[in-house]
């Protein structure tokens, strides 16, 4: 018995040594690291003797980062312990709290992979433990939920598979990889420059039939309209501490792959769908904000805001501008602190009150000052509310959207209005408006519990994606910085090429 | 009573210290612009120190006596920022220059793409947004107008709201959110980039915000809170848009580049009006949802919700400026004399009716407003829009190249600005006052009597119906009121008369000799004036002079020292502006050469040569029915149909008493007639324009957000789950012939013998 309760204390020991040592890194203390100067294609802490894994087929163990994963590596190392803490009470925290471990072993895998095969596998393997928090730790309706969520994305992600293996038997033979039998190598540093110098699949069909195969995986991930209904579904069934990991992690590596694998390898393809990107990122951004003012339930609503922001991400790459590229690579971030932070919220709420359905509490404010003002400050930051982290981002993707779209951005622009709608709105049935200003209207599934605030260490979860979402947003440089530099070496070196041969042959 | 107020004196001793700073950073070396920072970073710094301090001494005695539960904190950074704020503004003003510009923080470090011709390639001079302290004459008198008011309101709310049960425990949110909100102005107001003045705008429009909701358990507070946001968000979206095409063109947003030479934009292109127009138009949809013009006008009378103080600094006096503001930046743009682009007509006509519209509107619906904070939420609407028509008037007439003319106006209605921010904010501390006391009055009246029989549920401290006689029990308020008054009026040489008098003669003049557009705005001016004279002396009448129209009327007490004090130091500095005009030059002081306060010569003789006797023969006309409309017409109306004496044994302080005297003997006359008439009825609906919006919104976003978690759950979500359930039967179906018997397996097998028979035989014949 004691054991199992001092495994929470080694695992939330453990995950935030590994969280100081990101911090070190990136701080430069360990590594001596310049982060500014990070092209993409150069990688630093990179394997440098990757060791086989499957000789045969090509495979190996090789790792390395940039300014693409590491701001994402570093939000994974966060959240781990934070989401530990927000859900420090959980029932069987010793198997909850591993299967956080073997999580942040899977997304730190998926984001240093520089082997396609085995970014794979750890893109598969976040589904594990995933699944079995919601399957064990879920709502109600958690069983169709996680077999929803798993099977849904799994099924894409085989898809996904299908491109990588077709872009597998088409690599160029390389030294290193004589000895495999096929000839062929995962390695996708070699790849990357293959695509670049000769490009990497010389059939334009079989380019753009491979792009799209890539773009269902990582679409369905981030995920975009129309295939985004496996996540409210996920989201309200989850434990609080899953929905904050796959808010604030999982969604990105959507992201993160589309422009590791897809925006890299492909650049033609990637400017011939621009204007499917476009359709996309606008159908999620605007359908996403409707869908958000018809939602009773407070998790579908945060949910569907997620799918909402994560159309802006499609909209930034869309622009292919420096700036939007930097934009949409600080949305990753910023709504990876922002919308855990909601999740953490909407699920204290549910803690202490024992419902999601908005309206059904009244008050909040008088009961819980501490919710009310951490609910406060991650809404208002997801609306995107200036000195707070979203709004950098926001504003980076519309400048860079006027400059490429002109009067599109209307679209956009008026998305905003909605999404501080539904935001106000839930607020004002939820925060405001108890009539008494001594008591609040209490929900029936209090069955007669004394209304109470957070407990200390949801508080102090809370409290420091707060600080960090203020952070972020007044000194949003901290991070910015190298994705614009990143950004601008990713659109110099792989696009501009591929820009111009279009421009040539009308 | 009076001794433990003096004892209260001792709680500003943190002030002394906090007041030092400045001085000592100065000394220490800092450039005076770069003060700028401090005065943003004091409220900055204190608020998260009032907000989590108050929640972990909630209700803790040194807290509430020493603090005044944060408010002394409050007043101690805002006591920071207006020293750094005056020090900024003096030394500004000794060196004589037209602008200063502190070194400038990078914030955001990025690349442009760009086609230059022949091939795309990546700008490598790197852009980037940065962060800065600018001054010049416009900036400088709205950081006077914030620094000073911020403080002296937050003084008052220290009296408002510590000695009212309701906030006890919750004042410590008051403070730290009204703290904030005085970052955003400080900021809005030295912001060195369009961009940087949006985000402190958004700041403010945040706190904003959370203090009309501060009663947050009444549904019509968080109603009014969330209309708010949203209704300026509308306006925000707009003004976003037109960042992003300002940015486009000029490919930066900082003043120091934009004004530098506005004619050329991002690589020395000449810029096209027909670009920048629509930018400058988008901007201003911005600042009408900000400054509460038509069409989104409709949040501000409902922001009354906030407790007084709020409305008097945000709503009245420092945030719906921010508007006014952003138009007045947009002179050097038009400018044709001055590197400005040319064909750029139709702005300023846009605004000036703008203007004109709401003036009137606003004037109109004030007529028949009883709840005495709505009366002065309209008349805010109505002032601020007759800014817009001086800066309206400003833009077309510069923008024509009537530099001359348009400066003046301009000047003229950045001065309006002030005196209207100093009256404003004022006449709400004084309606506060009014409010504070009827409140408690009524309270202890009930307290006393505690008579089981039926108590006046209706009774509503804010309802003017219920006042009257004030003028002997509230000395200070009443003379406040009355000097505040007679400023929004434009009372002849008193503050507003001189900034209202020129924004009308100049309207005129342009709509007279120039464009005749702009004479719709001037006559609805001039109408508006004889209108405001009404309504605002219908106030006072009804406040103060007359008999007490309810008992609690007749109990109220004289105000705290808290109250008095910024009451006293604003009708000095309304009653005086005048005066200082006059014997300061403070025209001299504020002009400049380039876009100031645009008072060029605008010195005394050219003040009442303007008012009295214009060059023009219809100008003076114009100025004398104004003239007349405004100080006689509108307020014999008021004295006539709600003036009368006090009460028999009542005094009425010596400064007010002839107005007391004069209204009770006026011939009364009868309006019930017309109070029950279809078009006050709809006045007192406003018009009817919260209606049709609710009404818009519940046939288009409600039904559109409905259908929309519909169609997600049932038709996309709706495909997935077929698929889910065809599978499973598909998954049953197959499952069916897994029958386990014997005889079915051999049968099947048989079959497929026979099929791989059949096949090979196909294949190789």
């Amino acid at each position: 018995m004691r054991m199992k309760a001092s495994v929470r204390n080694v695992a939330i020991g453990l995950s935030s040594a590994i969280f100081l040592l990101t911090t070190l890194i990136f701080a430069g203390t360990i590594g001596q690291i310049d982060w500014l100067s990070i092209g993409m294609g150069d990688y630093v802490l990179e394997t440098e003797d990757p060791i086989w894994l499957i000789e045969s087929i090509g495979v190996t163990w090789h790792l390395g980062t940039d300014a693409l994963s590491f701001p994402m590596i570093w939000l994974t190392t966060l959240l781990i312990p934070i989401s530990m803490l927000v859900q420090w009470d959980a029932k069987d925290g010793h198997s909850f709290h591993s299967l956080l471990l073997i999580m942040e072993g899977a997304l730190i895998g998926v984001f240093v992979s520089l082997d396609l095969f085995v970014f794979y596998v750890f893109w598969e393997l976040t589904l594990v433990p995933m699944f079995f928090l919601i399957m064990i730790w879920g709502g109600e309706d958690r069983k169709y939920a996680s077999m929803k969520f798993f099977i849904y994305t799994f099924t894409a992600s085989v898809l996904m598979l299908v491109g990588i293996l077709v872009m597998y038997f088409n690599t160029a033979t390389d030294p290193n990889f004589a000895g495999t039998l096929t000839g062929h190598h995962f390695n996708l540093v070699l790849m990357t420059e293959q695509s670049r110098v000769d490009g990497l699949i010389t059939s334009e069909g079989l380019r753009h039939l491979v792009w799209l195969l890539l773009l269902i995986g990582f679409a369905t991930k981030m995920p975009s309209v129309p295939v985004h209904t496996w996540l409210p579904d996920a989201h309200v069934q989850a434990p609080t501490a899953g929905s904050m990991l796959l808010a604030g992690v999982m969604l990105k590596m959507g992201a993160y792959g589309f422009l590791r694998v897809a925006v890299a390898m492909f650049p033609e393809s990637t400017l011939t769908f621009v204007p499917l990107l476009v359709f996309l990122g606008m159908a999620s951004l605007v359908y996403g904000a409707v869908v958000c003012l018809g939602q009773t339930n407070l998790k579908r609503m945060v949910a569907y805001s997620s799918v909402s922001h994560m159309g802006l991400i499609f909209l930034g790459i869309a622009t292919m501008q420096p700036l939007g590229f930097a934009g949409a690579l600080f949305m990753m971030f910023a709504h990876g602190i922002i919308s855990p932070l909601l999740f953490a919220v909407a699920g204290s709420f549910k803690h202490h009150y024992h419902t999601l359905e908005i309206g059904s509490m009244r008050g909040i404010a008088h009961h819980s000052p501490f919710l009310a003002g951490h609910m406060m400050l991650g809404w208002m930051g997801s609306l995107g509310l200036p000195l707070l982290a979203g709004f950098v981002a926001e504003v980076a993707i519309m400048i860079a959207f006027w400059m490429t779209f002109g009067w599109w951005v209307l679209l956009p622009a008026l998305t905003l209005i909605f999404t501080a709608l539904y935001y106000l709105t839930s607020m004002q049935k939820m925060i405001f408006e108890s009539d008494d200003p001594h008591v609040g209207i209490l929900p029936d599934t209090m069955h007669g519990e004394e209304p109470r605030d957070v407990t200390w260490h949801e508080n102090a979860g809370m409290f420091v994606l707060g600080a960090l979402t203020i952070l972020f947003g007044i000194l949003p440089f901290i991070f910015w910085d190298m994705m614009s530099a990143w950004s601008t070496d990713f659109i110099q070196t792989y696009l501009v090429h591929a820009m111009n041969m279009l421009e040539a042959s009308p | 009573m009076g001794e433990q107020q003096n004892q209260e004196w001792n709680l500003l001793f943190p002030l002394i210290p906090a007041i030092a700073i400045v001085p000592i950073l100065a000394i220490a070396g800092i450039e005076p612009i770069d003060l700028g920072f401090a005065a943003i970073a004091a409220p900055l710094a204190m608020f998260p120190v009032v907000l989590i301090v108050g929640q972990l001494w909630n209700g803790n005695e040194t807290w509430v006596s020493r603090f005044k539960e944060g408010g002394v904190l409050a007043l101690s950074a805002l006591s920071v920022s207006l020293v750094a704020g005056l020090w900024m503004v003096l030394d500004f003003l000794g060196a004589g220059e037209k602008k200063a510009h502190g070194d400038p923080l990078t914030w955001l470090d990025f690349d442009v793409l760009g086609h230059d011709g022949t091939q795309w390639t990546i700008d490598t001079g790197f852009t980037n947004i940065s962060f800065g302290i600018w001054l010049d004459p416009i900036s400088a008198m709205l950081l006077f107008v914030a620094t000073f008011l911020c403080f002296l309101i937050c003084w008052f709310a220290i009296g408002y709201m510590t000695t009212d049960d309701i906030n006890s425990n919750r004042n410590h949110r008051f403070f730290a959110e009204f703290i904030l909100f005085s970052m955003g102005m400080f900021g809005m107001v030295l912001a060195d980039s369009f961009l940087w003045l949006f985000i402190f705008w958004e700041i403010m429009g945040l706190c904003s915000y959370l203090l009309i909701g501060f009663y947050y358990w009444k549904e019509s507070a968080a109603a009014a809170a969330k209309k708010a946001f949203m209704t300026t968000r509308v306006g925000d979206v707009f003004l976003m848009v037109g960042l992003l095409m300002l940015y486009d063109i000029y490919g930066s947003l900082d003043f120091s580049v934009v004004f530098d030479n506005p004619s050329t934009g991002v690589g020395d292109a000449p810029v096209k009006a027909s670009e920048l127009q629509p930018a400058l138009l988008m901007l201003f949809i911005g600042c009408v949802g900000k400054s509460a013009q038509f069409p989104l006008h409709v949040w501000l009378p409902d922001a009354m919700e906030g407790p007084t103080p709020v409305s008097a600094l945000i709503h009245a006096a420092t945030m719906v400026n921010a508007g006014l503001y952003l138009v007045a930046r947009m002179v050097p743009f038009v400018d044709v004399g001055y590197y400005g682009v040319a064909g750029m007509e139709d702005l300023g006509i846009i605004i000036a009716w703008i203007g004109g519209v709401t003036a009137f509107m606003a004037a109109s619906i004030a007529f028949v407003q009883n709840d005495i904070k709505k009366v002065l939420a309209y008349s805010t609407m109505s002032q601020l829009a007759y800014i817009f028509l001086g800066l309206g008037s400003a833009l077309y007439l510069i923008s024509t190249g009537h530099r001359y003319e348009g400066l003046f106006v301009l000047g003229g209605a950045l001065f309006h600005l002030f005196n209207h921010a100093m009256a404003k904010g004022m006449l709400f501390m004084a309606s506060g006052s009014v409010i504070h006391e009827m409140h408690h009055a009524h309270h202890e009246l009930h307290h006393h009597q505690e008579h089981d029989d039926h108590h006046d549920e209706h009774f509503d401290a804010q309802d003017m119906r219920y006042m009257g006689g004030l003028a002997s029990k509230m000395p200070v308020t009443s003379i406040a009121m009355m000097l505040g008054s007679m400023s929004i009026i434009g009372i002849p040489l008193i503050g507003g008369f001189w900034s209202k008098e020129a924004i009308i003669a100049e309207t005129w003049l342009g709509a007279l000799e120039y464009e005749p557009l702009l004479l719709g705005p001037a006559i609805l001016a001039v109408m508006t004036a004889g209108m405001t004279g009404f309504y605002m002396s219908r106030m006072w009448m009804m406040t103060f002079a007359g008999e007490p129209k309810h008992e609690a009327a007749s109990h109220v007490h004289e105000e705290t020292l808290w109250i008095k004090t910024p009451l006293i130091t604003l009708s000095v500095v309304t009653a005086t502006t005048g005066a200082l005009l006059a014997f300061f030059h403070i025209g001299e002081f504020l002009s400049g050469k380039d876009y100031s306060l645009g008072l060029d010569d605008f010195e005394v003789a050219r003040a009442l040569q303007i008012a009295f006797l214009p060059e023009k023969q219809a100008l003076m006309a114009v100025g004398y029915i104004t003239i007349v409309l405004s100080t006689f017409v509108g307020p014999i109306i008021a004295m006539k149909v709600h003036g009368g004496r006090l009460s028999e044994g009542q005094e009425a302080n010596a400064a007010v008493s002839w107005l007391v005297g004069l209204s009770g003997s006026f011939k009364k006359i009868d309006v019930s007639g017309m109070a029950s008439s279809s078009l006050s009825e709809s006045l007192r609906n406003r018009l009817h324009f919260d209606d049709l919006y609710a009404w818009g919104i519940s046939k288009t976003i409600v039904p559109m957000a409905k259908f929309s978690a519909w169609f997600d759950a049932n038709v996309i979500d709706g495909i997935v789950k077929l698929v889910e359930r065809t599978s499973i039967q598909g998954s049953h179906w197959i499952r069916s012939y897994t029958t386990g018997s014997t005889r079915d397996y051999i049968l099947m097998a048989a079959v497929g013998a026979l099929s791989i028979f059949v096949l090979i035989v196909g294949v190789t014949v």
